[in-house]
């Protein structure tokens, strides 16, 4: 968390032990990211994360204590785009992957951006529940 | 400009007076101290050549009668003659002045200027595509873009929670809870992309930036 002016906190990357949400029906609930796989500051919209799972519901396909990737579908931090228009939502949030970057849950809950759609994670394009 | 005001007006009446170069240079010798005085005087009324001579002229009209009661005692010969002299150059300077009049330059532009006037023009030229409603945070918008690849244009709605001015990248933010998140969008409202700005209603707040609807219930920024 930056503060550039007084009115407003300006939110950055995801680094390590950044808490973030898990919005798919894997089974994790809070996942505490140990490295980024992308950039040199951290994480950013659209981006491959590692994790670890912090809170975890009873069953699920991950438990409490499990190193996962994820991809972060909502950042706290505004990203650009091409247009001249800039993306921010109120949270980080993640949805579990593989390492190959297919999705291990069946939904997704919450708004994504169509930034995936760059990168190639169509799948969770499709299971969205609103495209921003 | 105020030598070369008064070498031209000088140059006019056929003399060149040495107190015209003396002006600003070299501290005058003390015989000569009041004309080049009234002299300087002269020139600096003349330089405001923006504004109405006339004013100059009873600037000049005024200053006359001071420099001839000063030196007095010592240069009177030499003011009397400085006297005539001055009426002359007066009347040249109003000359020259009445034959600028018709013909005035065009004002230069400055260089800090540009890029407001460019910002100006791309601003007409993007009003001339669609028309904007006047936009201040608070009110509730309904706005229309259009996406690269998409024939529909994709409709955002939302309470405008900040403006960002600055010619024609001027940005609005746009806040809405959507499938239960927060979402916030800066649009440049300028951009050719963004095909209608519509205004549903207005929310009376009073700020200018409206940060502090994140952190509070969903329902102020919900909107149908």
């Amino acid at each position: 968390i930056l503060w550039v002016s007084l009115h407003e906190q300006i939110r950055t990357f995801i680094q390590m032990r950044t808490n973030l949400k898990v919005v798919d029906n894997s089974g994790a609930k809070r996942v505490m990211c140990i490295q980024s796989l992308r950039g040199k500051k951290g994480a950013r919209l659209g981006d491959m994360i590692i994790g670890s799972v912090k809170e975890a519901q009873p069953r699920g396909k991950v438990k409490k204590g499990d190193v996962v990737y994820g991809v972060v579908v909502r950042a706290a931090m505004k990203k650009g785009r091409s247009d001249g228009s800039e993306v921010q939502f109120d949270d980080n949030a993640i949805v579990i992957v593989n390492n190959k970057g297919e999705l291990i849950g069946t939904r997704v809950f919450g708004p994504v951006p169509h930034e995936l759609r760059k990168k190639k994670h169509l799948k969770i394009l499709a299971l969205a529940e609103h495209i921003v | 400009m105020a030598a070369a005001a008064t070498a031209t007006a000088a140059a006019a009446t056929g003399t060149l007076l040495p107190h015209a170069l003396l002006n600003h240079r070299s501290p005058p010798p003390p015989q000569l101290l009041a004309l080049s005085s009234s002299f300087r005087r002269l020139s600096l009324s003349t330089s405001h050549r923006r504004t109405t001579h006339l004013v100059a002229h009873s600037d000049a009209g005024a200053v006359e009668p001071e420099p001839v009661s000063e030196p007095a005692p010592e240069g009177e010969p030499v003011a009397a003659s400085a006297d005539s002299e001055e009426g002359e150059a007066e009347g040249a300077v109003a000359l020259a002045e009445e034959e600028e009049e018709p013909a005035p330059r065009p004002k230069p532009i400055k260089f800090g200027e540009i890029i407001g006037i460019l910002n100006k023009q791309f601003i007409e030229e993007a009003e001339k595509v669609k028309v904007l409603p006047d936009l201040k945070p608070g009110d509730i918008i309904e706005l229309r873009m259009q996406r690269p690849n998409k024939r529909r244009l994709s409709l955002f709605k939302g309470i405008i929670i900040a403006k960002h001015k600055s010619g024609v990248h001027t940005t609005i933010r746009v806040r809405r809870i959507i499938a239960g998140v927060g979402v916030e969008i800066t649009f440049p409202i300028y951009s050719p992309r963004i095909k209608e700005i519509k205004v549903i209603r207005h929310k009376k707040v009073r700020r200018a930036k409206l940060y502090y609807l994140k952190y509070k219930l969903p329902r102020f920024s919900t909107f149908k």
